[in-house]
């Protein structure tokens, strides 16, 4: 076969569009997430009563069903139920939101809970406040040890977006299958994301395995 | 976790669960006034035990897909872990830009990218689920060598040496001294990837091979009952995957 | 259990009572780690608690300061009452010093942090006045040099000098040590008794509990023996060591002597 470079030429600024539309999509469903995550989270840390069930109820189903189950279930269901329209984008946004609040709330109980139990108890020993204690004894250590988990997250966070392809929202993964069937450079376009995602992701792996073997070091000695 | 309240001789503070449920409460009332409970009332969950042939065929579709990432995945997944331990320096390179190529990338461009490029490259007209397959296996080559380069890396040094101080054969060290207490060590991490190719597999929905997804998305197109099929989909992923990630858990707990 | 107390041999009998213990008990779950205990400790009394391990010694010494919630009985240290509210068990622990068996150091914090986070976070202490205390106090306990280093970087009992610094940073009245040595490597164990000793001997109030009898009776006025959740023997060190009041206080005597 020949690889047609000239459609890519031709078409760049669509297929950097939908990197940008991907890139979006991941930051404000990331910040929908935490915000739902963080809230997820401290109520698994209670550890009992009806908000513990609640968010492990929560944690575990939005874990448990797939993406694209849950991405078709917002977009076609959603608006069905509630008298209210939702683009797209918007749709995908929430089933994104929805699936990175469960995985953070996780990663964010993990990283608490790793805080050393004697050292809060010193800290409490100091008569130091409640809210002190959080900010710098718990959270410190607990978010340095939850960067490559966090980070592990967001580059499957971006690798879901592409799936939002699906219900028709313009990200990159979109642009790419319309443009090929458009000009049935298929194999262009798809090799020209496949390299734009690999380069989008492939620093967070190495820095989450950096991260990890620095921390395994230090849990060594 | 040490609630930091646990420690002091007091009844904690209601504050927090006031706020929560004053939150729930007001997205419920919300969510109340925007109900469409005519459509509610009318909603007829039967269509699912009408489809359930159809959709049945799709679980086992599914399954199959899963079956297949999980024996592809384990087998080429332990050859790459063993190649990337290689001495040969471009073997170890090529073991890496591989399983990095696809761990990378987004499943749905691996997926479509076969099923375009490999008629172009090869001339062999694969069908939605060759596609399918292919990408699936090969994705989860990439994914599970990882863990198995992972249990391997965990057996100590001195078994490896131990190994070749006895002169033993390679096929002897790896297959007697390295791979078994590996293997062993990872069966937690590797049935959690089984169930993430499990969750995957609907995914291939985007070509239409006729797993459950895409069974549910054309009953659904079909009978435009979309509430009813995609919950009973999502009821269906759900429960076998908590049953499954349940079953690892005790295994893990049991283990340890 | 009030009328069972065993008369105190307090050195300093005039001074104010500043803890008093009410037949305090505390279990986890079926089991009962504290069986009713009551006792009194006066200013300035240095009193050593020694006793079989999982004989509650630890327990109890936690208890003092409101790390171990109480079931039954009450606490009466300096103004404060436990069980009492967050805020006052709060201030009563800004009161009392705590030294762990294994230091609990902040990790992350350089050893000056380590220090000034207390005075400056509970006691709003300005910045200046937590590090010229801080300096102080290393110098006190002999590592004025380490101030800029991370917990990490020390040694064993450079860094349980520095907890004993860090508690002391809050300018407490009363200090309680619990197992202050017992993590520590032996070369290690008379560097920080030392330090320990030389706050004795300023006229601190302290509790500690350990297992080092050479350091209790040397230091100690009063020695309290806890066994199964009972503080049976309360002595003067000579007595204590000298004169075993049972058959348990004779057994642990005959081991660790």
């Amino acid at each position: 076969m020949n690889f047609e470079i000239q459609h890519l030429v031709n078409n760049y600024p669509l297929i950097l569009q939908g990197l940008l539309v991907t890139l979006r999509i991941c930051a404000v469903s990331l910040a929908i997430g935490t915000v739902l995550g963080l809230v997820a989270c401290f109520m698994k840390l209670e550890g009992r009563g009806w908000p513990y069930r609640f968010a492990v109820a929560y944690i575990d189903f939005f874990r448990t069903i797939p993406e694209v189950v849950l991405i078709f279930w917002v977009y076609s269901c959603l608006p069905l139920l509630f008298s209210f329209r939702l683009t797209a984008e918007a749709s995908g946004i929430l089933a994104l939101s929805l699936f990175a609040s469960a995985y953070l709330a996780e990663i964010f109980r993990a990283g608490i809970n790793s805080a050393s139990r004697g050292q809060v108890q010193a800290a409490l020993a100091l008569g130091i406040p409640v809210r002190v204690i959080w900010m710098r004894i718990i959270m410190p250590p607990a978010i340095r040890r939850m960067m490559p988990a966090l980070v592990s997250f967001l580059s499957e966070l971006i690798k879901a977006t592409s799936l939002l392809s699906a219900i028709g929202v313009a990200e990159m993964a979109y642009q790419a299958s319309v443009l090929g069937s458009k000009t049935f450079a298929y194999v262009e376009f798809l090799s020209a994301i496949a390299v734009l995602y690999f380069v989008t992701i492939f620093p967070l792996s190495l820095y989450v395995r950096r991260a990890n073997q620095k921390l395994a070091g230090k849990a060594g000695h | 976790m040490f609630a930091l309240e646990e420690q002091v001789e007091e009844k904690r503070s209601p504050w927090g669960l006031v706020a929560v449920m004053a939150t729930l409460a007001l997205i419920g009332v919300a969510a109340w006034k925007y109900v469409n409970w005519q459509l509610l009332a009318s909603l007829d969950f039967s269509v699912v035990w009408d489809y359930r042939l159809a959709l049945a065929k799709g679980l086992m579709v599914t399954l199959y897909l899963t079956a297949i990432a999980g024996l592809c995945g384990l087998t080429a997944g332990t050859v790459l872990a063993a190649l990337s331990q290689s001495r040969l320096a471009l073997v170890r390179w090529v073991v890496v830009a591989y399983v990095e190529l696809f761990r990378n990338t987004p499943i749905l461009v691996q997926l479509i990218w076969i099923h375009f490029a490999l008629p172009v490259f090869t001339g062999w007209n694969t069908t939605a689920l060759q596609s399918g397959t292919i990408a699936i296996a090969l994705q989860a080559s990439a994914y599970f060598s990882e863990i198995v380069r992972g249990g391997i890396e965990s057996v100590p040094k001195g078994q490896w040496e131990a190994a070749y101080a006895l002169g033993l054969p390679a096929r002897t060290t790896w297959g007697r001294v390295i791979l078994p207490p590996a293997l062993k060590s990872m069966i937690p991490a590797l049935v959690n990837l089984t169930i993430s190719f499990f969750k995957a597999t609907s995914i291939l929905s985007v070509l239409q091979v006729s797993e459950l997804m895409t069974i549910t998305n054309r009953i659904s197109n079909a009978v435009y009952k979309p509430i009813e099929l995609f919950t009973a989909a999502a009821v269906i992923y759900f429960v076998l995957g908590y049953i499954l990630s349940q079953l690892t858990l005790r295994l893990e707990r049991a283990a340890k | 259990m009030e009328g069972s107390r065993v008369e105190t041999s307090s050195a300093a009998a005039e001074t104010p009572v500043v803890i008093s213990v009410e037949n305090i008990r505390k279990s986890y779950g079926s089991f009962e780690v504290l069986r009713g205990i009551s006792t009194e400790i006066r200013e300035k009394d240095v009193t050593c608690i020694v006793g079989p391990s999982g004989g509650g010694k630890s327990t109890f010494i936690r208890t003092l300061n409101g790390l171990e919630p109480i079931n039954e009985g009450r606490i009466r240290i300096l103004d404060y009452t436990l069980p009492g509210r967050r805020k006052e068990t709060e201030q009563l622990r800004r009161s009392v010093g705590m030294v762990f068996q294994s230091f609990n150091l902040f990790m992350h914090l350089t050893v000056r942090e380590n220090i000034t986070l207390g005075p400056t976070a509970a006691l709003k202490v300005s910045r200046d006045e937590a590090n010229a205390r801080a300096e102080r106090l290393l110098d006190r306990v002999g590592i004025g040099n380490q101030v800029d280093k991370y917990p990490g970087q020390l040694s064993g009992g450079q860094q349980q000098r520095v907890a004993i610094a860090r508690a002391l940073a809050m300018e407490p009245k009363i200090m309680l040590f619990d197992e202050p040595t017992s993590a520590l490597d032996p070369e290690m164990v008379k560097e920080v008794l030392e330090v320990i000793r030389d706050l004795a001997a300023s006229g601190m109030t302290m509790l500690v509990v350990t297992h080092e009898m050479g350091f209790a009776r040397e230091v100690a006025h009063r020695v309290f023996f806890m066994a199964d959740g009972v503080l049976s023997v309360d002595a003067d060190p000579e007595t204590f060591f000298a004169s075993p009041k049972d058959e348990r206080h004779a057994a642990f005597l005959s081991k660790v002597l």
